[in-house]
This record gives C-alpha cells, structure tokens and sequence, in this order.
C-alpha cells in the first residue's frame, strides 16, 4: 500500500466512526427528530469547503508572487476538493430543508452565497481546462480564485442586507448541548483531515500530470544541485 | 509616460474605431430591443404589473447586452495582435486596462441610452433621475470586472463559453442592488438610498480590486 492509500483508508474510517457517532452517539433533537443529524456534517463539509477555497487564495497569492508551481497544485487540488465539498453541503442542506422549511430551495442568504460560490469554482475548474496548460492557465486561475473567494462574502452580505431565513450560528451561541457539541467537533475534525488527504492526493495526480505535460519548475536548475565538496 | 494620458489614448483608440466601423452599437442597440420583445412575449405585462416586471428585464437584457458588449472589447486587438504591440510599450498594462474598461462603460452608457428609454416606451415604467443613476453606478463595476474577464479570456479556447461562467458570478452584488434601487425607483417597497450606497461601496472595491488584478492578467 502506497503512502496516500494508507492516508485514504485511514481518512475514511475516521469519516465511518464519525457516522456512527452522528447516529449512536448524538441524541435526536425534540424538535426536529433524525432530520437534525444532517447538520453535523452539513455544517462539516461547509467548513471543509471555506478551508480548501481558502487553499486556492493562498496559492493564487503566492503563485502571482512566485510562480511557485507547488503553490499551483495546491490551489487546483484546493478547487476540486472544495467544489466537492461544496456539493456535499448544498445537497444536504436541501434535503434538510424540504422537511423543516417545505422547500428544498429558499434564496436565503447563505444559500445564495453558498451557490454563488459553487459556481465560480465550478468556472475556475472550467478555466484550468479551457486554457493552455502552464503558465497561462495558472496566472488567470489565480485570479479568479482571489476575486471569487472575495465575492463570496460581498454576495453574503447583499443578500443579507436583502432578507435573511437560515438558522444563525448555533454553535457559537453555545446553543448546542455538550453531546451535539461533541459529535460535531468529532465530525469536523474527521472531515477536515479527509479532505486534507483529498487535497494531498490531488497534489500528487497534479504533480503527475505536470510531469506527463512537461511542466517545468521556472527556477534555475543549477540553484538546485547541491555545491560539490572540496577535497 | 502620464497613466491618465494613455488610459484616455486607449478609450480614444476604441471608440473611433467604433465609430469608423460602427459595428458594436447598432447590432447591442437590436438585441436590446429583442430583449425587450421577448419579454413581453414571455410575461402578460399590463398597466398594474409593469412596475414589478420592468426592473427584471432591463437587468437581464443589460446583463446579456454587456457580456456580448465585453466578449468583443478585445476582439480587434486579437484579430490584429495589436495589444502585444500596446503591451510591449512603455505604458503601463494597469493604464492600458483602464483605458479600455472606459471604452467598454462608454459603449454600454449608449446601449442604455437605448434601454431605458425603449423601456419606458413599451412598459410605461416612468424614466426618472433615480432609475438613470442606480443603472449608471451599476455600469461602472460591471464594466471593470467585465473587461478584466475579457483580457483573462481573450487568449483561452472557448472564451465565448467561459466569459458569462466567470463575469455573471460576480455581476451578482451589482444586480442585488442595482435591482433593489431600480425597484424601489419604479415605487416598489425598498430603501432606494441604501441600495445606492451599497453600490457606490461595490464600485470603490471592484474598481481596486480589478486595477490591482489587471497587472497579472495583461502583463504576458
């Protein structure tokens, strides 16, 4: 077993333990019933996806400074993890809200926001494919990911200013009980290591494709080999 | 070499061009009023509802007039392979781009020269000073942002496809506004002053940010 397959398969069973905490541990909320464990993932996977765009920023940064081809990966592995992650939220969060608001889809502040950011990754990706590999496709890339996780909060706020309907923030306003609370941290903690790995598997498939295009490291290849010793 | 010179040089250059050629405004001008046929096709628009419909279709055929506007800003620099040449100048690409994002808002000012006024022949919504300046201010962050897509795309395969993909995203905060000022102009419920001042808000911090982003995408 490769070193990334055993990260794998040490991501996903923290995921199965934190399922079956979701559903033993957790109690059933008065209100809601079974519907309620959807949040912990829900708001799981929504954190892990905020954590990997943020990935994507830096790397546009710091490639725009360097053209740092490890800064790239990162941030087209940070994309695709994210937009999955993205998904996950989405997905989940309609499923719970056609039992308690009666709709899957209300354009809600976060929700907006939320599918706003879904499809500006979905258009960087789209970007990284349409442009010529290299340096092009990572200089614009870069780009739209800084603009785009900066026009995530700017949406948030129109639309808040707007109207509003989602649940506030439980968590912070210490609303939870303490086994909710736990099986939550447990949750966010398992869902941030497994796309950690995602992301680190997405680095060695991107680093694997930079060497099948021929993507070379702009450094000097001499700056690299180490000085020889003198006798 | 004075930024604000070459800027103006830049919005001179596309604008007489447009005007030689007069190519862009006639054929925005039509598809505006195609818009604006669609939408009375598609709705039953009448006297009462006209105040509540209005504002959605002048958005939307403003927001697909300007994708088709900015899709071209940069076409006949492509076809000519000019805007090496303008790059390989000493002036400064953050110049360039603005000198080009001033063009791009002059042209679709006269598209919505034709808008409004077209709108207000054929849905009866009053065309008042409010209404102008909500669209205006709008314009302004729209076409930055437009224009910086346009550069980022001018070179990629496909950029037909990808320019909406990337510019609609973040169109979206001018339209939430810029939508609530026109309504709240044309007397639905609405707060028309905050509107206005969250768009003036979003033009300050679009305009910085695309000058700032507007080095890395010309500078090749």
């Amino acid at each position: 077993m490769s070193r990334h397959e055993r990260w794998a398969v040490a991501a996903v069973a923290l995921m199965l333990v934190a399922g079956a905490a979701i559903f033993l541990y957790a109690p059933t909320d008065y209100l809601q019933g079974s519907v309620q464990r959807i949040f912990y993932l829900h708001v799981s996977s929504a954190i892990a996806a905020y954590g990997c765009f943020a990935v994507v920023l830096v790397g546009g940064i710091i490639y725009l400074r360097n053209e740092s081809l490890v800064a790239d990966r990162f941030a087209r592995g940070g994309a695709l993890v994210g937009l999955v992650f993205t998904t996950v939220t989405l997905v989940m969060g309609m499923m719970w809200a056609k039992p308690i608001w009666g709709s899957y889809w209300t354009w809600d502040p976060r929700l907006t926001s939320t599918l706003v950011l879904w499809i500006i990754y979905a258009g960087y990706l789209l970007v990284r494919r349409l442009a010529d590999p290299g340096r092009q496709a990572a200089r614009i890339a870069a780009v739209v990911g800084i603009l785009g996780f900066i026009d995530v909060p700017v949406v948030h706020f129109s639309v808040t200013w707007w109207r509003s309907q989602h649940p506030g923030s439980i968590v912070e306003n210490d609303a939870l009980p303490p086994e909710m609370l736990a099986t939550f941290l447990f949750t966010l903690a398992c869902t941030l290591v497994l796309a950690a790995v995602m992301i680190a598997i997405r680095y060695r498939i991107e680093t694997l494709t930079d060497e099948r295009m021929h993507v070379a490291e702009p450094v000097k290849m001499i700056a690299t080999r180490e000085p020889e010793p003198v006798p | 070499m004075n930024p604000l010179r070459v800027a103006l040089a830049v919005a001179r250059k596309d604008l007489r061009s447009e005007w030689r050629t007069r190519e862009m405004v006639p054929a925005l001008a039509q598809f505006i009023i195609l818009a604006l046929l669609i939408g009375n096709f598609g709705f039953q628009i009448d006297a009462r509802n006209a105040p509540s419909i209005a504002p959605g279709i002048l958005w939307l055929a403003l927001v697909f007039a300007g994708l088709v506007a900015f899709g071209r800003t940069f076409a006949a620099e492509r076809e000519q392979a000019s805007l090496e040449a303008m790059l390989m100048t000493p002036a400064s690409p953050v110049a360039i781009f603005a000198g080009k994002a001033l063009a791009a808002t002059l042209l679709l000012v006269v598209c919505e020269v034709v808008l409004l006024p077209a709108l207000t022949l054929f849905f009866g919504t009053p065309l008042s000073v409010e209404v102008v300046a909500a669209v205006l201010l709008a314009t302004v962050g729209m076409a930055a942002l437009g224009v910086l897509f346009a550069a980022i795309v001018a070179r990629v395969r496909a950029r037909e496809l990808l320019l909406p993909l990337l510019t609609l995203p973040l169109w979206i905060p001018f339209i939430i506004a810029g939508g609530q000022a026109v309504q709240s102009a044309m007397g639905l419920p609405g707060n028309y002053q905050e509107a206005i001042g969250l768009l003036l808000d979003f033009d300050i911090l679009f305009l910085v940010l695309t000058s700032l982003a507007a080095r890395f995408v010309l500078d090749e």
